[in-house]
């Protein structure tokens, strides 16, 4: 049977479909941006590129034309194709496989969410980008939910993993979620990789029903919502959860069974915690890119991390949403991973508000289940947090809102 | 003025499950009769300043509902 490649919209896609249409193409553009994030050609266009080892940059087809020009992309360039000259053909999947496995000089470009300031490119490797991809038969039999933007760098592992393993993967991001239960039903699938978010939004869709197919979920894009486990235990009643840091600038780096990220053995050497408790990261692992700020050949994540032992280490924070409410420093996330556990709560986002008398306070923005009254609602939220957190740590301010803005990578808008 | 201020700090006392203030007067002070802490007081001038777009602790310290009224009226 023709092995599927990807579903997507209604529209299935076998193994041979790709190699057919890869071996057609017979031009190319090295920047990719393709309206609505179009997934198949999005991972049409970066097979094509490995195969005929070109470089290649991808940009959020979210992006507006002001965007693209404040990264410095001129739209012109978007219709210049080139042809190929030397045209080669794939004949099955192995040798798909080998050609993509041979490209040396090939590399990737994309952008980070420009939360400090204006986006940043960073340029990848097949090396870089790969580095947590697992090849082998146990993972042959693998059907990937696909649960992120395409054009990020959690997606693109994902697709990796998926690829090198001639996995299906099935899109379940953008207007798909609804679709999940079927989904998961129809091609049985077995590894789910998304945000918290993500997990949040589509519990709804998925309670009630047990989902024997699935063996991993993967939390990877935000901060881990430990809260989530349980219900996903209930769902999945066979699941391993796994959690991933990756970065934009470093791709995936470390796994963590729960809240513990351990540091594998082979980058050890290049990873150190500082006095203030920040992750450094040695410019090695990291992509290419003229915007990176080092401190000696070090790159400072901004990620206030809590080292347990040598090689094991909790994520605490981001060094930049440190709220400081009349001198206690408070972590929002904190206050969101205690405050999530409200019942009528469906997601959140803790901020700060400025004022004269302690610098800053703590306001929420919440989006609620509807059946829940909005008074009743705050009281119960203020309660909980007087209970559960020191008072500064208590958010002042509670609104009510229909979904919380995000940045292109998925992480909170905190302004 | 006097109303929807006086609306505001109940409001604020009842989401915290305080208990609200009946029969407001301009010599009240907001620590002692409202029982308002610091963190309670930063919550005021934020939700005021949101609702009036001025800040009451912009220029010295209020101690009273009535000062609050005043800086309000004044802008």
């Amino acid at each position: 049977m023709d092995k599927k490649f990807l579903i997507c919209a209604g529209n299935e896609y076998t193994y041979s479909q790709l190699i057919d249409d890869i071996n057609t193409k017979g031009n190319f553009n090295p920047y990719i941006y393709i309206n609505d994030n179009n997934p198949y050609w999005i991972f049409l266009s970066i097979i094509h590129s490995l195969i005929y080892n070109y470089s290649i940059e991808i940009l959020d087809g979210d992006f507006s034309d002001t965007e693209l020009k404040e990264v410095g992309v001129d739209t012109k360039v978007f219709s210049n194709y080139e042809n190929i000259t030397n045209r080669v053909k794939i004949d099955d999947y192995n040798s798909l496989l080998d050609k993509i496995l041979m490209s040396k000089d090939w590399s990737l470009s994309l952008y980070t969410s420009g939360t400090t300031g204006r986006p940043k490119k960073v340029t990848h490797t097949l090396k870089t980008l790969t580095r947590n991809v697992k090849i082998g038969e146990r993972f042959k039999c693998n059907v990937w939910a696909f649960a992120y933007n395409p054009t990020h760098i959690a997606g693109l592992q994902v697709f990796f993993q998926a690829l090198l393993n001639q996995n299906t993967i099935v899109y379940t991001f953008s207007g798909q979620q609804k679709n999940l239960s079927d989904l998961i039903q129809k091609y049985q699938i077995t590894n789910v990789s998304a945000t918290s978010t993500f997990y949040r939004n589509v519990f709804p869709y998925l309670q009630g029903n047990i989902y024997k197919s699935v063996k991993r979920v993967t939390f990877g894009g935000e901060k881990y919502d430990p809260s989530l486990e349980n219900k996903i235990k209930m769902i999945f009643p066979n699941v391993l959860i796994r959690n991933i840091y990756a970065s934009t600038e470093a791709g995936s780096l470390f796994v963590a069974n729960g809240e513990n990220f351990e540091i594998p053995e082979s980058i050890r050497d290049f990873v150190r915690i500082n006095e203030a408790n920040e992750l450094l990261i040695h410019k090695s692992l990291l992509g290419n890119s003229d915007s990176f700020t080092l401190e000696g050949d070090w790159f400072n994540t901004g990620d206030i991390v809590y080292q347990l032992d040598s090689n094991h280490f909790n994520f605490i924070s981001r060094k930049s949403d440190v709220v400081n409410v009349g001198g206690y420093k408070v972590n929002p996330l904190e206050v969101e991973n205690t405050l999530i556990k409200v019942e009528g709560v469906i997601d959140l986002v803790v901020k700060s508000k400025k004022n004269k008398v302690t610098g800053e306070i703590l306001v929420v923005d919440v989006v609620k289940d509807e059946n829940y009254d909005e008074m009743e609602l705050k009281k119960n939220l203020k309660r909980y947090a007087t209970k559960h957190l020191q008072e500064w740590k208590v958010p002042r301010i509670i609104k009510f809102i229909e979904e919380i803005p995000r940045t292109r990578t998925g992480k909170k808008v905190r302004k | 003025m006097t109303r929807k201020v006086a609306m505001i700090i109940n409001e604020m006392l009842e989401e915290s499950g305080l208990e609200k203030v009946d029969n407001v007067n301009l010599s009240m002070s907001l620590r002692d009769d409202f029982n308002l802490d610091s963190l309670m007081l930063a919550e005021l001038t934020v939700r005021l300043e949101d609702e009036f777009g001025v800040d009451i602790f912009e220029d010295g310290i209020v101690t009273t509902f009535g000062e609050v009224i005043e800086k309000l009226e004044r802008k």
